[in-house]
């Protein structure tokens, strides 16, 4: 139970499975977590109802099964099921990962320490406030995803789907693979974009994704009323979501809708690193924050690496690359290979990541949401826990909050149980816009512990220390 | 430095201590400033469990539990003063507060402590109930079976500690003052009988000054004059889910927010300036706190935290006047939401005023001095 790993991988996708692999073949004692019950991560495996989503609209089965038995065979130790919900740097500098593992009913909870550190943990589903969004049958493409995978859906209802990039069509095709008819797809992806993301076009048409991305366009196209250059996006109750208004055409137009899925593009899920102690920094072209991180995937803190859509959403090609380049590093900083045994190692993967990010610049362009979708202003709300708008927000700027974290502690929003996934970016691009400062300088939400809940009684059930009885139980008197 | 613009205060701290001596001196308009640090600084405001508590305070120091009962019989002045004008319910309850024993050798410590407290001279004694198991199991449904009791004291209340913090603000904002956020100070350079504030943001000249920067005090205090030599003293917080309401007046380390969460606290540990989270501590406060209600074991925790305290050597508030820089003043405490209304009500009068009265000489700084046989 107190062994120290060399590694932990956190995310069994295909960056961390090759992650995971790759280290384990160069003798370190690596564990692999993963909150699913199989390895596969969030584009090979099941969706979960976690807030995650499969952020491609590949995944050839052959190959995935392949990385899966590798890593099978590599001697790397999984726990699946397996929930991370704490990190921490010790002063001795090893890690600490705090995991909640087994069957929900029968979870138990335990510290491992660790030597180093790969974070990938994947993507997760862009902020989309637009008005009424928080109604019920508003859904997120995560949510439409189980959906569609675990209930009965009943085909009587109209669906409506509304956003840009490549998982909404895939979404869009998995609907109707199901037998399951749309309305409408509401393509929001601005007319203005795709002109300037121009330049890039010619890498984008080379890249591996490009073909089967366009045929998933066409066969959606053929059997579903695609409405593009959407904008005034609104959903409209009063209980629940029962009609959607937006303006396409010059004109406004009105849809009947029982179910509005939302999805926008997926951004890094910092969450982990966040609360670790990395150093993240604003992209300004895909509006979002990445780690800060090296040619090795290595972020501002010594043995702590992020690979895969973690570091900066690439996609599957690159997150496996991504995975062994980091590995290699991890290899090479506990002594298991020299550099120069790392460096001819990683010529590789470094040419796969290249082809894969081929054409990543052009999608980069197109697919960042207008302004108008990620800033939103009024009565919209911005954090569905808490139920704060976008006023707000702006109001609480007003009184004095001059960052992120002081206009949660006025207004709280990311302070619910989802630590600010679903409003982080929205109150960032807010606050930055209204203090005209830029959204390095408005932050992000100081996260905390727990990055994923547990229950109270499992976390009384982690070992105690005599210093921290001693800190807890309270003097006297005050 | 030349400053560009002016007040007649410049309160140093938008956190609970200066946001309510802003407030106190919000009649002043135009004429007062709030000068406060960027988005990440160590705050304590952020990190406070909202106690409005009397019970066990001044012991060592009899004055200081007549200015805490003080400040806590004028809360509801200031929660009716804050909703008026602001619209912001600090959702103040003062049903009292109990401090529960899991050991009959904690609760006869207890007693004993309060016996000791109430005996000093000088000291403005106040009703105090000692409950035993059934007393207490009475009073909070849902008990655990080994708490062996409590005591008790009508005085004791809570208040939601962000709602406060905004209302201050929104409410001084609203009377006109001014707010500079993003203006750590780095220097005071007393001019005359005026000082001129150097900060990140661009120089602030100012009449008088109030020091009610927390633990930034120590480093400031120096430089008008004054000694404020507080240390970090690191609090842990845990906050569950909303649960249905089953706490209906708060206990020392639990209470039950108007929101419906639940927040567990408060550790205590000198590890200086550290606001890194200890499991082991976690899973103490985790553990006390299903002793005292067990049912909360499923509840899930959606956040911890820890935060600092401002402490003096004996952990009282610092509250004195320069005698060389006659216009600055220094306040500091750790227990901000508690005498929130005596920094309204007393201390920035006494401001506004350019002298602090006799009732506030026990607090000053020159304490530690004698004590140290300066």
């Amino acid at each position: 139970m107190n062994i120290v790993y060399d590694l932990a991988v956190i995310g069994a996708g295909p960056a961390g499975l090759v992650a995971a692999t790759v280290a384990a073949r160069h003798a370190l004692a690596t564990v692999l977590f993963d909150d699913q019950a199989a390895p596969g991560g969030q584009i090979y495996g099941p969706p979960t109802a976690g807030q995650n989503v499969r952020p491609e609209t590949q995944g050839g089965d052959i190959r995935d099964a392949a990385l899966i038995d590798a890593f099978r065979q590599s001697g790397a130790t999984p726990v699946f099921d397996a929930t991370v919900w704490a990190a921490r740097r010790r002063e001795d500098g090893l890690y600490e990962i705090g995991v909640a593992y087994g069957a929900p009913e029968a979870r138990s909870v335990r510290i491992t320490s660790v030597r180093a550190v790969i974070i990938a943990t994947g993507a997760l589903g862009r902020p989309f406030p637009v008005p009424g969004g928080a109604l019920p049958g508003v859904l997120t493409a995560a949510d439409a995803q189980v959906l569609l995978k675990t209930t009965f859906i009943d085909r009587t209802r109209r669906f409506v789907l509304a956003g840009t990039g490549p998982l909404l069509w895939r979404l869009a095709s998995q609907f109707l693979d199901a037998g399951i008819g749309l309305e409408a797809l509401l393509d929001t992806t601005s007319r203005g974009r795709q002109w300037r993301a121009l330049p890039a076009a010619w890498d984008f048409a080379r890249a591996p994704n490009f073909l089967r991305g366009l045929a998933e366009g066409r066969a959606v196209r053929r059997r579903v009323q695609v409405i593009a250059n959407v904008t005034g996006l609104e959903a409209r109750g009063p209980g629940r979501v029962e009609e959607v208004q937006f303006v396409a055409a010059g004109g406004t137009h009105v849809l009947p809708a029982d179910l509005l899925v939302l999805h926008q593009g997926v951004v890094p899920d910092i969450n982990l690193g966040s609360v670790l102690g990395c150093a993240h920094r604003w992209n300004d072209v895909r509006a979002c924050f990445e780690p800060i991180v090296d040619e090795w995937g290595g972020s501002t803190l010594p043995g702590v690496f992020v690979a895969g859509d973690a570091a900066g959403v690439a996609g599957s090609d690159a997150a496996e690359a991504r995975g062994q380049i980091a590995a290699l590093a991890v290899a090479n900083a506990l002594g298991r290979i020299d550099a120069r045994a790392r460096d001819v190692a990683a010529v590789r993967p470094r040419a796969a990541l290249r082809r894969a990010l081929r054409g990543q610049a052009f999608l980069d362009a197109v697919q960042r949401p207008a302004d108008a979708f990620r800033i939103p202003r009024g009565d919209t709300v911005v954090c569905r826990c808490e139920v704060v708008t976008a006023q707000d927000v702006v109001d609480a700027v007003r009184l004095g909050a001059s960052g992120s974290n002081q206009v949660k502690a006025f207004v709280r929003c990311g302070m619910g149980p989802c630590q600010g996934r679903f409003c982080g970016l929205t109150v960032t691009e807010l606050v930055a816009q209204e203090c005209r400062m830029s959204p390095d300088a408005a932050g992000y939400f100081r996260l905390r512990w727990p990055v994923k809940p547990i229950t109270l009684g499992e976390l009384a059930s982690l070992p105690s220390s005599p210093e921290a009885d001693r800190a807890v139980a309270r003097g006297m008197l005050s | 430095m030349t400053p560009r613009e002016s007040f007649d205060v410049a309160v140093i701290g938008g956190g609970l201590v200066g946001a309510a001596v802003g407030f106190g001196l919000r009649s002043l308009g135009p004429r007062l400033v709030i000068v406060d640090e960027g988005d990440i600084a160590h705050r304590a405001a952020r990190g406070n469990f909202g106690l409005i508590w009397v019970q066990g305070k001044g012991m060592g120091l009899a004055p200081y539990g007549t200015w805490t009962q003080r400040s806590a019989r004028d809360w509801p002045r200031l929660a009716g003063e804050l909703l008026r004008e602001t619209g912001i319910d600090v959702a103040l309850g003062q049903p009292g507060g109990i401090h529960v024993c899991l050991t009959a050798e904690e609760l006869a410590q207890r007693v004993a402590a309060l016996e000791a407290l109430r005996a000093q001279p000088g000291f403005r004694r106040y009703a105090v109930e000692v409950f035993d198991r059934a007393g207490l199991a009475s009073r909070l449904p849902g008990l655990g079976a080994d708490v062996a009791g409590g005591t008790y004291c009508p005085l004791d209340g809570h208040c939601n500690p962000l709602k406060l913090l905004r209302a201050l603000h929104a409410a001084t904002f609203r009377a006109g003052g001014a707010h500079r956020a993003g203006h750590a100070v780095t220097r005071i350079v007393p001019r005359g009988s005026a000082f001129t504030l150097e900060t990140d943001g661009g120089a602030i000249g100012a009449e008088k000054v109030v020091l009610a920067a927390g633990l930034g005090n120590a480093a400031l205090a120096p430089m008008v004059g004054l000694d404020a030599p507080v240390r970090p003293n690191q609090g842990q917080l845990i906050v569950l889910e909303r649960v249905p309401r089953f706490l209906a007046l708060p206990l020392e380390t639990i209470r039950q927010t108007d929101e419906g969460t639940v927040l567990i606290g408060d550790s205590r540990q000198d590890v200086g300036f550290d606001e890194s989270l200890g499991p082991d501590v976690l899973a103490a406060m985790a553990a006390r706190a299903l002793r005292v209600f067990p049912a909360l074991e499923a509840a899930r925790v959606v956040r911890a935290w820890a935060a600092l305290r401002v402490m003096s050597p004996d952990g009282f508030p610092i509250y004195e006047q320069s005698a060389t820089n006659p216009g600055a003043f220094v306040a500091t405490c750790h227990s901000g939401v508690t005498l929130a209304a005596g920094h309204v009500y007393a201390f920035a009068p006494a401001v506004a005023a350019g002298g602090l009265p006799e009732s506030f000489r026990p607090f000053a700084a020159r304490r530690f001095a004698m004590r140290d046989g300066r």
